[in-house]
């Protein structure tokens, strides 16, 4: 599955030098529905690593709904299936056997809205970290201050990380929770409207993020504001009715999309 | 300007309905208060927290009640609590898309509003009729059963409260389903369960026919839950029943601080529910 996985299937010519063009999450004729609904349809999508690939449409395409797919956070509700495969690293991550621990440790989400937990800040960020690995206290206080830095936190709680996380702002829960989701060390990060919640400095901010963590992470995110989208990804995917209509590079989908849907719905024809 | 001066009208009537259901409400509670504060006012000493229930004629206090009480609702707690909010978890989490849930939730139901005399003989059969004696290990299993479906239910409303953004954000961490729920979902739903089972200890301490089958009474200092045990609502009962002065004086103030105790948990249950919401 490897030498399948090492090239980028884009419908865009390849002239691409800003992004390495391995594949990091393939995903192979997906289809998701739930009770009598059909929420994507045939999706084929190849995700390339260490890059940043937005999803856009209209509410209700099924951007969310891949993303639930990726880490199988679906499963928690009753009658919603998945069928296809998406494969990482050469394993197709929705076939039974597959641990979902394994999975979810490999694959990080975050929120709309920010979801600190009832404890403080520290905790917060060890809170995965102490379930999967036994860290002698030290090197748990590193793994936090490290994960903290790289969600530029750091400098702002370094004085009060026994505090409780729910005294932090909500631009600062935030990005705590992409600390807690980077602590244990994830190659793929979901970020499912992650700042559609926050003011615009709050935006800008995990913006700048998005834009540092690129480079050690594959990153998935869906959003609504196309001009967030253009800012901060590589690789835009355009969905419409649970099919994807049109996937390339971010700048060739803004400037001279292929399909007419794509070019009205970037122009604010619907949306 | 018609319809300002009807509204204006409309709501003074309204305020007045709202006003005087209130104060309706209220003077029930100063009432028995008061009543019984008066009629028990002589027994209120530091006798009544000192000495044993006294023979006809004779003063004494209601130490032994108010112990056999405690250890009784005590233990009750230790019995139903950990059952109650482990059924609660389940409905909630585990189970809760499950036809199993819904129909242990049913009948959780059923058991809420189940007369607690039914309970009571329900324990006496299986309980003390097979021993031979009535005892306070009985009582407090008749309690415990009451208080289950308290805890139960307040224990799954408290957990479905929490949003199921935490739920997924502790899963999507990778962690077990017993992880996120003693971590995360329990810490957010303390105050809520913590409330239910106060509440449902301030329903069980004043229960009387479910005692009367079970621990019955006792008039001297027995601390053996093998035994019958003194409590207060039986002794209030057999108190007020009798014809002796003392007795009575005695059961009004037995009453007495029931009604302070039940008032005080009810406080407490405020308190905590402000606490839980300035989180």
């Amino acid at each position: 599955m490897n030498d399948v996985a090492t090239e980028v299937r884009i419908t865009v010519p390849e002239q691409s030098r800003d992004v390495a063009t391995a594949v990091k999450v393939d995903i192979r004729k997906l289809d998701f529905r739930y009770g009598k609904g059909h929420a994507l349809k045939n999706v084929n999508l190849a995700v390339p690593a260490n890059a940043v690939t937005s999803i856009i449409g209209p509410s209700g395409c099924g951007k969310s709904t891949l993303l639930r797919t990726i880490n199988r956070i679906f499963e928690l509700y009753p009658d919603q299936r998945a069928t296809g495969e998406i494969v990482i690293d050469g394993a197709n991550v929705l076939e039974r056997g597959y641990p979902l621990s394994d999975l979810r440790r490999l694959v990080g989400m975050v929120f709309q809205k920010p979801t600190p937990f009832a404890s403080s800040i520290r905790s917060n960020v060890g809170f995965a970290l102490n379930y999967y690995e036994r860290l002698s206290k030290a090197a748990m206080n590193d793994r936090i201050e490290d994960a903290l830095r790289q969600a530029a936190l750091w400098d702002e709680v370094k004085d009060k990380l026994h505090l409780s996380a729910l005294s932090l702002s909500g631009g600062q829960q935030q990005r705590l929770c992409i600390a807690r989701a980077i602590a244990v060390r994830p190659e793929v990060l979901l970020l499912d409207e992650a700042t559609s919640a926050l003011d615009p400095i709050s935006t800008a901010k995990i913006e700048e993020l998005i834009h540092e963590l690129r480079e050690r992470f594959t990153i998935i995110i869906v959003t609504h504001n196309m001009q967030q989208a253009a800012r901060v990804s590589q690789r835009t995917a355009f969905f419409h009715l649970g099919e994807l209509i049109e996937f390339g590079k971010t700048s060739d989908v803004f400037t001279n999309p292929h399909e007419q849907r794509t070019r009205d719905y970037i122009t604010g024809r619907y949306g | 300007m018609a319809i300002p001066a009807r509204r204006r009208a409309a709501d003074v009537v309204a305020f007045a309905f709202a006003s005087a259901a209130t104060a309706f409400g209220l003077l029930w509670l100063t009432w028995i208060l008061w009543t019984t504060l008066r009629e028990g006012a002589a027994a209120l000493t530091p006798a009544l927290f000192t000495q044993m229930t006294p023979p006809p004629g004779e003063s004494g206090g209601l130490l032994n009640a108010f112990y056999g009480s405690t250890v009784m609702i005590g233990l009750a707690i230790l019995i139903g609590t950990p059952i109650g909010i482990a059924a609660g978890t389940y409905l909630a989490e585990q189970g809760r898309y499950t036809r199993l849930a819904a129909i242990v939730s049913f009948v959780n139901d059923i058991l809420l509003s189940a007369p607690s005399i039914v309970i009571g003989l329900f324990i006496y059969e299986l309980v003390v009729r097979p021993s031979g004696h009535f005892s306070g290990f009985a009582g407090a299993l008749a309690l415990a059963v009451i208080l289950i479906p308290i805890v139960v239910r307040t224990t799954e409303e408290a957990l479905r409260l929490v949003p199921d953004q935490m739920r997924e954000a502790g899963f999507a961490l990778g962690l077990p389903r017993w992880r996120v729920t003693s971590r995360i979902l329990y810490k957010a739903a303390l105050s809520a369960i913590l409330t239910g089972v106060l509440l449902g200890v301030a329903r069980i301490s004043g229960e009387t026919a479910p005692l009367l089958f079970t621990s019955l009474n006792n008039q001297f200092w027995s601390s053996s839950l093998g035994q019958p045990l003194a409590n207060v609502p039986v002794v209030v009962f057999q108190y007020a029943m009798s014809p002796y002065d003392e007795w009575h004086t005695l059961a009004w103030a037995g009453a007495f601080m029931l009604t302070v105790f039940v008032l005080g948990l009810n406080l407490l249950v405020r308190l905590l529910a402000l606490k839980g919401r300035s989180r």
